[in-house]
């Protein structure tokens, strides 16, 4: 069994997107995944759609790429299209069978929900793709300044979650090292009764959390030798600044916005 | 005299429960000074590699670093210790933990950044160190899809940047192979002409020639220093202390044990000359060889041929093929395994060589039916892996010691661990008992049963989770890199565990780094991109024909036979040995044959 996780994996290459100032994109970024919930009617469905690849035709990052990090939650959508296909009872009757209706405005739920957060994982996963982890460190960083102010560690957080992306790759290759080691001693984590799987997960789990701390302890032993002291003194390669095509950028969100919304 | 760079004057550290990781350690450093630290595991190299880059305050004694008084009778000075770090560079075992962040020059930037560094000259460094550790290419790369020897390079690179004083290097090379090690050498030669003063732990003796000054610490304390030729000369001490000589010096023993007169050194070119002067006393005018080279190896070889023919097969495989296809994420869609076949007869000890990205840990999966091949057939031990359920057979017949295999450890005693295995193949509870009593007594660990897996030693772990896989009894025992990150007695030990497992009758495949291990198998099969390059026994496999085709996959000769041919171009024929004892013998019976000759 292999994990082969490549959520949010910087694809280096240059585009509008790449150079954008990170704080910019985020909020960019987050405006667009907020937005995504106001799409009801099919021509805000399509504007929006329209726009999604549009971005991500501009982002030049690979088209593959860009659908392997939608795989993972594709599996949840197609949950979340059932719910709504089985659970909206409301609209004209198409089909029935005992208490189960499906109608008009359940299939349209099923097919908007999840189409519409196909949107918004795209809006996140540009970011992630096009947005190397110190540059997203630090506009998190610029960000969480206020929370800096009112004495919560924002440059902190922000490192952490820099961290985190880092140690995906890393931890999921462990994983799948340790799954195969386990399943050669018999442990098969994909075979035998609920119950023999549930079990075969506690020796995957301990040696993987024991690996984690070893990670932790190496990490921790190369902040410290690498003289980080968190955020005070820190100096930047690449300072963060503002240009006019961020200001453009914000904007055009801002009214990509307005047009969906007004389109409903 | 000009004041030392780093200074260590009867320095004691203890960690809690009691250990004494540091005894009294005076140690100076001066500038430029290149110092290799060595010593079993558990001596306290990394902890004396800590103190002296200010990572950690000793219990007493004094530290002086960089010109700081960071530590002193009186107590220790925080802030002292915090300018002295700023000009104190550390790269440690395991690269993956050393990097920061998911762009090559980004990580090298991440110091300097935290020094408060102008903008401007972080760039200027960035192309700097990453031209120095020859990574100009992979400024924009991905760390994690690098060579361990690459990742490792920028972690250098990245303490570079911070332009530190003092560079201390801890094992930088425990987890590379040869390739990437030699690299890290390459980096350090470098640096050492450029005036950097460089602190080297390592376990590889080899490795410690290079230096001005070696340190051998033992429990603690610092037992023995000075010149590598000096340190070297303390043979028997070394291996009471769980240490070996580099090869050199063992070579030239062997040759003092069988009475040809060399003088003891560790230094090669002075060794080569000794034996070229000599043989050529020994030696007729015309300096010809007496016995043809290949005379040995025909032997060797027919010995090899009988016993593969007599024995049935452990496993055979026919044109196999694997690819990782759409699971991966790399943009690499190479096929791992290439239409390879090979067989490998029951009972043989087998090495499978090649370097990172050959498709080594690809054909071990398959070995060991964790993964069933695209295409071609695989039978192991007489059962066809293709199926589900005849993988999971199988699961009971392979054991399977992956790389680092302490990281499979989980329960909370060593003997719960060492009982999972025969536990899931359902076994009654007394065959499962007598069967961690054996695989426990076979490594070594009896009377450990009770300890946690946790509070053993590294290479204690490592046995442990040996012995959790030879209580599942395999007939086949398949071992990656078994010996990577252990120190000389930790190599040693394991190496005689595997040829007793070997004795009893188990086939034995292991993926090794080491050209002279795999030289002791008998059969090597040499991969390359997923391809077998070469197969057979080391013999073949190993020969001045074959030197070329395996450099150009990233590989070597094992020592002895390197030294074989340098001596054969020296103008001493020797044939081909492939360990140091045969080059012994042949070089002594060289010497003493023409002696009789000539009288």
């Amino acid at each position: 069994m292999a994990f082969r996780i490549s959520l949010g994996r910087y694809v280096p290459a240059d585009s509008p997107i790449h150079r954008l100032d990170p704080r910019a994109k985020i909020v960019c970024g987050v405006a667009l995944m907020v937005s995504v919930f106001f799409i009801q009617t099919p021509v805000q469905l399509a504007f929006g759609w329209a726009c999604a690849l549009a971005l991500v035709l501009a982002s030049r990052v690979p088209a593959g790429k860009v659908l392997e990090s939608i795989r993972p939650v594709i599996a949840v959508l197609m949950v979340l299209s059932l719910f709504n296909l089985l659970l909206v009872t409301s609209g004209d009757t198409l089909v029935s069978f005992g208490p189960l209706r499906i109608t008009t405005d359940g299939l349209w739920a099923a097919v908007n929900y999840s189409l519409r957060l196909v949107v918004a994982v795209i809006a996140a996963n540009l970011i992630l793709l096009t947005t190397t982890p110190t540059q997203l460190t630090d506009a998190f960083d610029a960000l969480l300044a206020p929370l800096s102010r009112i004495g919560l560690p924002g440059h902190e957080i922000a490192m952490v979650f820099s961290l985190m992306l880092r140690f995906i790759p890393t931890i999921a290759d462990e994983a799948s090292a340790i799954v195969d080691a386990q399943t050669a001693r018999g442990g098969a984590l994909a075979e035998g009764s609920p119950i023999r799987r549930v079990r075969a997960v506690v020796p995957v789990i301990v040696a993987l959390l024991a690996s984690s701390l070893r990670h932790a302890n190496g990490l921790s032993r190369a902040l410290d030798a690498r003289c980080y002291e968190g955020g005070a003194a820190r100096g930047h390669w690449h300072p963060l600044q503002m240009h006019p095509s961020d200001w453009l950028a914000l904007a055009v969100t801002a009214a990509y916005v307005v047009v969906l919304i007004s389109l409903g | 005299m000009t004041r030392p760079t780093l200074s260590l004057s009867h320095v004691t550290l203890r960690y809690e429960h009691g250990i004494t990781a540091l005894d009294d350690v005076t140690l100076d450093v001066a500038e430029g000074e290149r110092v290799c630290i060595l010593g079993p595991n558990g001596s306290g190299k990394s902890t004396l590699a800590s103190v002296l880059c200010g990572l950690l305050a000793p219990d007493e004694g004094c530290v002086m670093l960089v010109g700081e008084l960071a530590c002193t009778s009186v107590g220790v000075d925080f802030d002292a210790y915090r300018r002295a770090r700023r000009r104190l560079g550390l790269v440690f075992q395991n690269p993956d933990d050393q990097i920061v962040t998911s762009v090559v020059e980004e990580d090298v930037a991440f110091g300097p950044e935290n020094l408060g560094v102008p903008s401007e000259q972080i760039g200027e460094r960035v192309a700097r160190e990453l031209h120095r550790v020859a990574l100009d290419r992979y400024a924009q790369a991905d760390p994690s899809r690098l060579s361990g020897g690459q990742k490792q390079r920028v972690a250098i690179a990245g303490a570079l940047a911070m332009e530190p004083q003092v560079l201390v290097l801890d094992e930088p090379g425990a987890l590379l192979d040869v390739r990437g090690r030699r690299g890290i050498m390459r980096v350090m030669d470098k640096l050492h002409d450029a005036g950097t003063t460089i602190i080297h732990v390592t376990h590889f003796m080899e490795e410690a020639l290079a230096a001005d000054r070696v340190v051998i610490l033992d429990k603690g304390r610092l037992v023995l220093q000075g010149t590598p030729q000096k340190v070297f000369s303390h043979s028997e001490e070394l291996v009471s202390l769980g240490l070996e000589e580099p090869f050199v010096s063992r070579l030239a023993e062997a040759l003092q044990a069988r009475d040809v007169t060399v003088p003891w050194t560790c230094d090669e070119d002075q060794l080569l000359d000794s034996i070229c002067s000599v043989t050529s006393e020994a030696m007729p005018a015309d300096g010809q060889a007496k016995r043809p080279r290949d005379q040995l190896m025909r032997a060797r070889e027919g010995s090899y041929r009988l016993a593969g023919a007599s024995s049935e097969d452990a496993i055979r495989a026919d044109s196999l093929s694997y690819s990782y296809g759409d699971t991966d994420a790399r943009e690499d869609r190479r096929p791992a395994l290439d239409g390879i076949s090979f067989r490998i007869p029951r009972g043989s000890m087998t090495a499978i060589v090649g370097q990172t990205g050959s498709g080594k840990s690809t054909l071990l999966r398959l070995l060991c039916a964790l993964e069933a091949p695209d295409a071609g057939t695989l039978v192991v031990d007489g059962i066809p892996s293709n199926g589900r359920r005849q993988r999971r057979q199988l699961h009971g017949h392979v054991g399977y010691v992956m790389q680092h295999p302490e990281r499979q450890l989980f329960a909370e005693t060593v003997w719960e661990d060492v009982a999972y295995g025969p536990t899931n193949l359902g076994l009654p509870a007394q065959e499962i008992e007598r069967r961690c009593h054996e695989a426990l007594a076979l490594v070594g660990l009896l009377g450990r049963e009770l300890s946690s897996p946790f509070h053993l030693s590294g290479g204690q772990q490592r046995l442990c989770a040996l012995a959790g896989i030879l209580a599942m009894e395999p007939r086949i025992l398949v071992l990656d890199e078994p010996t990577a990150g252990l120190d000389p007695h930790g190599r040693a030990q394991l190496r005689a565990i595997i040829t007793d497992i070997h004795a009893r009758g188990t086939t034995v495949i292991q993926v090794t780094h080491s050209m002279d291990d795999a030289a002791m198998a008998e059969q090597v099969i040499v991969l390359n991109e997923g391809r077998v390059l070469l197969d057979g026994s080391p013999a073949e496999v190993f020969s001045p024909s074959t030197e070329q085709t395996l450099r150009e996959s990233g590989l070597g000769l094992p020592d002895a036979l390197a030294w074989a041919m340098r001596l054969e171009d020296a103008g001493v024929p020797v044939g081909t040995p492939l360990s140091i004892d045969e080059l012994a013998d042949a070089i002594a019976n060289l010497v003493h044959e023409e002696v009789e000759h000539g009288l």
